[in-house]
């Protein structure tokens, strides 16, 4: 546990702004919302895609989802950690976004299950260095 | 807008030259196109040249080997649809009277990555975390499968039926005969896709010349028709979407089918853009040959199959023939253009009349393709 923490300071966080660790430890993704026509985008923007507002502001997403679709992926330029689980998981803000899920064995994994978002080593850059990113897990048993 | 016609195709068999430029592979195919129009070289007014990944200047690299440069040569990038896009604009600029007779080109040479994935654009969102496109391809089988039932045995019929008919096209890249059981016990990709669900890495090139049809009269004794031509970008959605419905399939035909008077039920034989054995049935249902959930019936009825009511894909589609990326959609129109002339052999649609050509370019987040162009010829 404390190696994985450990392994975690260190790693490059590929997702930016675009994830962050609440204070209660539950990790939330960050997209944006239009200011003027509510429209929603994740990654954030600072434009909006409906109305070209610039008056953009974050809204925090998650961590529940729930998964639309996925693949246990075998082939993918090298730094990848092989095989990984990707998915694309539906936000209830009305987002759709593409994450790996993880901690979970691939035959496990059902459409439509609930999900919920953590942070996760994905694999290294082209330097070696470990990469970090959000990812979502099963959700706990209960839901939250 | 005047009508233009098809009046010389050209292509270079589809495999791996990872030892020749991208100029090597192509001036065949254009030489062959050219001899093939009943045009000399000087006659050529224009080049249109659709490569994704063939580097600055594709075009004058290949064409300065014939010695036709001075002329108006222009390079497209557009993904997997560069020279389907090359040849809309090729289209546009005959018919609008610029040019008489114009050259379009596509070629890629995908050896120089050295096997692989398609490399995608890193500043993408979901390439930088780690998206590639057999995995895309493979989460929209998976919901298909979910909501319609497709099996995997059904899956793997589609690259069973694109072998059986590249084996019988000298140009075809894999020209073997396989089996279901070796579909699905091939190497695993991204599930539920395995190797021989992907279409090969490799290298080729393709031609056409095009010319307007009163000019077409003149000079070829075998002219086929531009019958229908549209091109659109996918939409940006950020919210959930359909992945069992390709939208800009749907949307393009519908466009085209409109405007062009020609509808499903009159296509004799289509080229598709099956890089992945699940794209072929989404594509079936998205061009209108079925309804939505019939694909799987369609195909093991026999009816995409060449002798059947719709035959698609009969050179071996992208799964067979091979899939160098910015070559892909003029070969498409090269081999609708020999079908409707009858110079097709042991693949030949008896009869076909009417070709339909359909290309997509994917890779950009928030998009069901990036780029989709579908063209209908005739003779």
């Amino acid at each position: 546990m404390n190696d994985a923490a450990e392994d975690l300071k260190q790693a490059l966080n590929i997702a930016g702004d675009a994830v962050r660790r609440e204070s209660d430890g539950s990790v939330r993704l960050v997209g944006s919302e239009c200011g003027d026509c509510k429209a929603r985008v994740f990654p954030p923007s600072e434009v909006c895609c409906e109305c070209m507002s610039e008056n953009m502001t974050p809204l925090a997403m998650g961590p529940a989802g729930t998964l639309y679709s996925y693949s246990v992926v075998h082939a993918a330029p090298k730094g990848w950690s092989l095989p990984f689980i990707a998915a694309y998981v539906d936000m209830p803000e009305g987002v759709r976004v593409f994450a790996h899920i993880v901690d979970i064995d691939p035959a496990d994994v059902v459409m439509d299950m609930p999900v919920e978002a953590t942070i996760a080593l994905l694999g290294t850059d082209e330097f070696g260095q470990p990469v970090e990113s959000y990812a979502f897990r099963p959700a706990a048993k209960g839901g939250k | 807008m005047r009508e233009v016609s098809v009046i010389g195709a050209g292509l270079v068999p589809y495999g791996k030259y990872p030892e020749k430029t991208v100029a090597d592979i192509a001036w065949p195919a254009v030489k062959q196109a050219i001899e093939d129009s009943g045009l000399e070289k000087k006659d050529i007014q224009a080049a249109y040249c659709g490569t994704a990944l063939g580097g600055m200047m594709a075009g004058q690299r290949i064409l300065k080997k014939l010695g036709i440069t001075g002329l108006p040569i222009i390079n497209i990038e557009n993904a997997c649809s560069s020279s389907s896009t090359a040849f809309r604009e090729a289209y546009i600029a005959v018919g609008a009277g610029i040019y008489d007779a114009v050259l379009v080109m596509g070629v890629e040479k995908l050896t120089k990555f050295g096997g692989g994935t398609l490399p995608l654009e890193k500043e993408d969102w979901e390439v930088s975390h780690g998206l590639v496109m057999p995995a895309l391809y493979a989460m929209r089988a998976k919901r298909y499968m979910h909501e319609y039932g497709l099996t995997e045995d059904q899956l793997a019929m589609v690259s069973v039926k694109a072998r059986r008919h590249g084996k019988l096209n000298p140009d075809a890249q894999f020209r073997e005969e396989t089996t279901i059981e070796a579909v699905r016990q091939s190497r695993p990709v991204a599930d539920p896709l395995h190797l021989f669900h992907c279409c090969p890495s490799g290298d080729g090139a393709a031609a056409v010349v095009i010319c307007s049809a009163e000019k077409a009269r003149q000079v070829s004794s075998d002219p086929i028709r531009v019958a229908g031509s549209e091109i659109n970008s996918g939409k940006y959605m950020t919210g959930y979407r359909d992945m069992t419905t390709p939208e800009i399939t749907v949307r393009g035909a519908k466009q085209l089918y409109e405007e062009s008077g020609i509808g499903p039920e009159d296509v004799d034989l289509a080229e598709v853009h099956d890089a992945f054995a699940i794209a072929e049935l989404l594509y079936y249902e998205a061009l209108g040959f079925c309804a939505k959930g019939e694909a799987a019936r369609l195909l093991e009825d026999g009816e995409t199959s060449v002798g059947g009511r719709i035959p698609v894909n009969p050179s071996g589609g992208l799964l067979s023939k091979g899939h160098p990326i910015g070559a892909t959609g003029v070969a498409q129109i090269v081999e609708v253009v020999r079908q409707l002339r009858g110079q097709c052999g042991d693949r030949q649609v008896e009869g076909a009349k009417v070709g339909l050509t359909h290309c997509t370019g994917g890779g950009v987040s928030g998009f069901d393709h990036g780029v989709c162009s579908i063209h209908l010829f005739s003779r």
